[in-house]
């Protein structure tokens, strides 16, 4: 099974972050990714991960959504994960904003874990339990241990 | 009795994998038009469509032939035949061919009556 610990860091997570929209939300989901030596380019992640958003939105309803992309920007595979403020226009089937949002970013030689990962998260996010603690967590360490707490 | 189950890759071959039923001694066998997972995800599910480019060189449709067994020899010279047919099974993409025990059937052509 593929595991989020190792991809997900204690500060790559926040809570009630503002975001003024879409993009900015991704930026500010980069931006938790920080200094990691993994990252050559962050804007070039941001790009990389709107120009996904343009093949079809990531929103995956109930208000959750999980921007993603491959880039060669990214030397391994990384997830940030934040609440909003506000909710933001993700396209999400029910039309519902997105509050939760995980960001995922990996390099092309990594496609199969990407997959693999991305479809984790999608199971977690469909989750209402989960998707209630999540937004419940108080702070960004509570958020990223309840995610990695559902590895195996 | 066994089941076997192939799923066809090379849709473009059905006549000639059908051929290969008959000259192995299959009496009949139902054919459903199928999909890959893959193609599936990256298609129709948009959280997926970003694999979209690792879909490339793959085969989107195929088809799942089923099939009755009585004899499993029948399988075996089938496997031999569909091997010819497509190039080898043992090449990714090709196909998968498998078969499950069957421990009860009713409707099936009767023997004496199979070609």
């Amino acid at each position: 099974m593929a595991n989020l610990r190792g991809h997900l860091a204690e500060t790559g997570a926040a809570v009630g972050i503002p975001a003024a929209g879409k993009e900015d939300a991704i930026r500010r989901l980069v931006g938790l990714l920080g200094n990691d030596a993994a990252i050559a380019d962050a804007d070039a992640l941001v790009e990389a991960v709107l120009e996904r958003e343009f093949l079809s939105p990531t929103g995956v309803g109930e208000g959750c959504a999980l921007p993603h992309a491959h880039s060669n920007a990214v030397a391994e595979l990384r997830i940030a994960v934040a609440t909003l403020a506000t909710g933001v226009d993700f396209g999400g089937p029910d039309g519902k904003p997105a509050r939760l949002v995980v960001l995922m970013v990996g390099p092309e030689s990594s496609a199969g874990l990407h997959l693999k990962l991305l479809a984790k998260l999608a199971r977690l996010l469909h989750d209402p339990s989960f998707r209630a603690k999540a937004l419940a967590a108080p702070d960004g360490k509570a958020l990223a241990n309840l995610f990695l707490s559902r590895d195996t | 009795m066994k089941l076997l189950v192939f799923v066809l890759n090379k849709e473009e071959m059905l006549e000639e994998v059908l051929e290969a039923y008959v000259e192995a001694g299959v009496g009949g066998a139902t054919i459903l038009d199928s999909e890959g997972m893959g193609r599936f995800l990256a298609y129709e599910v948009p959280l997926f469509a970003g694999f979209k480019a690792f879909m490339k060189g793959n085969k989107p449709y195929n088809k799942t032939i089923i099939s009755v067994i009585r004899r499993d020899e029948v399988v075996d010279r089938l496997k031999a035949l569909v091997d010819e047919v497509v190039g080898g099974l043992d090449n990714p993409g090709t196909g998968i061919m498998f078969t499950i025990p069957v421990d009860w059937s009713t409707g099936l052509v009767r023997e004496e009556e199979e070609v």
